[in-house]
């Protein structure tokens, strides 16, 4: 370890911690840590709160079965012949007899190990010996896990604002949650014109949490709202324009919709974010500079803004581009090694993501104009009056 | 026409006219992006250690997107020794809850998708799983510590008789005001992406627990809280090494005057 690191981690952590930490966090830090292990320890107990019968594996015997060697991928098939204690239902405690194919690589199988907790499906009950085959596995405690983990994080660091942003992204999945659940229960209505009224929502309510009740955020969220359709306006002229050419519906998951309205929809809501972040960002700093120096001109200002947004322009349409790209990585490789052509795996499977990213990046860019020229006219419309 | 090369053209007008030079630099470095995931999956693809090479990609990416649009300085080198800091952290952190989940590879929800391939490809798709994670936070990690690196360096050069205390306790606040809002970017852009996916358990009228337990859900939520989690832990970081390296440079430079 260099030794400025070491330096650094002892004036300022060790100092700090004891010396900055009152009583009150400390308690925090304790009772939150406590009920992360409450919670853990719950879902370790909790096979009575489901009605599938679960099963934890309490024994396992692991055999190679098979080598496989095929199109330049080396691969090894196992089967496990497990044992299992039931948890729950009318069997509780017996014992179940389960077996498990599994491959090295796991695409699409999966590799148990003692003490997992699994779904099964009971089949044969013989004399004290029951059989079945897994269904799936129980994933609850590591879902507790990492959103316990995540509270704990954002509200160590970021306090209230960390206290914010998860109220915000709880609101906005519930909220999206009605939304959808609305559009589902009018099959008439159009996921877009849903999509639309939860985005107006999702602005009003992310930015208000974000920035409070004032001037700059109701700039803000005029600009969000109007930078978001345009940029849909935008995606939707370029789609009917080049006929959706180059775009790969068919690679689209999950779907039971027309896909065309879902894609239209997802581009909507997307870039909400980013736009958001970057409206807020633009209107606080106008408003902080022209707080600072009243006398600044129009102009100046404006090229202030445009300094501003020109440096964060970048690491958004980034965000955006990273998030979604990143999800296909695994179907590319399964494609690549089954021995797809590179060029066609690409534009297969990007395509969407893509287009999404482009359309999103092209609301984000939008932003700054809009933003600034809205800001110019309230903080300048207030000046003429007064 | 095509609707990527449509669209890409209109980025690129838009980006060049309102971003000027910087623009033109900022939509070229999403070019390079690109390329880096592209041979990253190709290499993902032939070579064993596939975390390592996702790694070398997040630096690379890192690299790109610090120096080149924004050159060597104090606060790039600061936001480059944060960012590689907060990966070995979330990557230790996200391994562990990879192998816990047991979320690689394809859910059942995906079958149709994956029918028809050999599945037996010779990847560990657990690895997969984790650099899918990684490379979805990373652009968020650089940007957030970017901007809190050089408001601290500004705040610095306005008023260098700071303490180191207070310089990091600035550094911690005006993370903590972009945390919402970088979290938000994060949010949405996953959301969006999964909207098929909320529809489809409603559909198919899945149970809570269903739900929980599925790999495609899981896998999602994992991906949404690690970058959450990233972000927040890259801010006191940032402000850390910032603060450092701030200092450092200013004893530094009055060792030199006095010599």
């Amino acid at each position: 370890m260099p030794r400025f690191t070491v330096d650094l981690i002892r004036n300022h952590a060790m100092k700090r911690l004891w010396t900055r930490l009152s009583r009150k966090q400390i308690l925090f830090y304790i009772l939150g840590l406590l009920c992360l292990c409450l919670a853990i320890t719950f879902t370790s107990h909790d096979a009575f709160l489901y009605k599938k019968p679960l099963a934890e594996v309490i024994k396992i015997k692991t055999v190679k079965t098979k080598q496989i060697d095929a199109n330049h991928s080396k691969d090894a098939l196992f089967s496990q012949k497990i044992t299992a204690k039931m948890k729950n239902g009318k069997y509780k405690g017996q014992l179940i007899h389960l077996t498990n194919q599994y491959s090295q690589s796991g695409a699409y199988d999966q590799k148990y190990g003692e003490g997992n907790t699994l779904f099964v499906s009971i089949e044969s009950h013989g004399h004290h010996k029951l059989g079945g085959t897994i269904t799936g596995a129980k994933r609850d405690k590591p879902i507790v896990i990492i959103v316990g983990l995540f509270l704990f994080v954002l509200l160590a660091i970021g306090k209230r604002q960390g206290l914010y942003s998860i109220i915000s992204l709880f609101i906005n999945i519930v909220l999206l949650l009605v939304a959808l659940n609305l559009f589902l229960d009018f099959q008439q209505s159009s996921l877009l014109l849903v999509g639309m009224g939860a985005v107006v929502l999702f602005t009003v309510i992310s930015l208000l949490l974000v920035s409070g009740r004032q001037e700059k955020t109701y700039v803000a969220i005029i600009a969000t709202l109007i930078s978001t359709f345009v940029a849909l306006l935008i995606a939707y002229a370029a789609l009917k324009l080049t006929d959706s050419n180059g775009l790969h519906f068919e690679s689209m998951q999950f779907v039971l919709i027309p896909p065309q309205e879902v894609f239209m929809a997802q581009i909507l809501i997307g870039s909400l974010g980013a736009v958001m972040d970057l409206a807020i960002t633009l209107t606080s700093s106008v408003y902080e500079l022209y707080e600072k120096s009243e006398t600044l001109s129009r102009k100046a200002l404006m090229r202030s803004g445009r300094e501003i947004g020109g440096d964060v322009m970048g690491a958004m349409t980034n965000i955006l581009f990273f998030a979604y790209i990143s999800g296909t990585i695994p179907i590319i490789l399964l494609y690549l090694k089954n021995g797809y052509p590179l060029i066609d795996t690409f534009s297969l499977n990007l395509s969407l993501e893509l287009v999404r990213a482009l359309a999103g990046s092209i609301g984000i860019v939008l932003t700054i104009p809009i933003t600034l020229y809205l800001s110019m006219l309230f903080i300048f419309r207030k000046e003429k009056r007064t | 026409m095509n609707i990527i090369m449509l669209l890409a053209a209109i980025l690129f007008v838009l980006m060049s006219s309102i971003g000027g030079k910087k623009g033109i630099t900022s939509f070229l470095a999403l070019f390079l992006n690109f390329g880096v995931i592209f041979f990253n999956i190709i290499l993902m693809k032939d070579l064993k250690s596939i975390i390592t090479i996702t790694l070398i990609a997040c630096l690379l990416i890192s690299l790109i997107n610090l120096f080149y649009i924004n050159r060597l300085n104090h606060k790039t080198l600061s936001t480059f020794i944060s960012v590689v800091i907060t990966l070995a952290i979330l990557i230790s952190f996200i391994f562990i809850i990879e192998h816990q989940a047991m979320i690689q590879g394809f859910g059942e929800e995906e079958e149709d998708e994956i029918s028809g391939f050999s599945l037996y490809v010779g990847i560990d798709f657990g690895k997969v799983a984790i650099c899918t994670i990684i490379m979805g936070t990373i652009g968020a990690i650089i940007d957030i510590s970017l901007s809190i690196a050089s408001s601290m360096n500004e705040l610095f050069v306005h008023s260098p008789l700071m303490s180191k205390k207070s310089l990091f306790q600035s550094g911690v606040k005006i993370g903590k005001d972009i945390l919402g809002t970088t979290t938000n970017t994060l949010y949405f852009a996953f959301i969006g992406g999964y909207l098929t996916l909320i529809i489809w358990f409603k559909k198919l009228s899945y149970s809570f627990g269903d739900i929980i337990n599925s790999k495609v859900f899981s896998s999602e939520v994992i991906s949404i809280l690690s970058g959450g989690i990233g972000v927040a832990i890259i801010i006191p970081i940032t402000a850390w090494i910032t603060t450092f390296i701030l200092f450092r440079n200013k004893s530094e430079s009055h060792s030199d005057l006095q010599s």
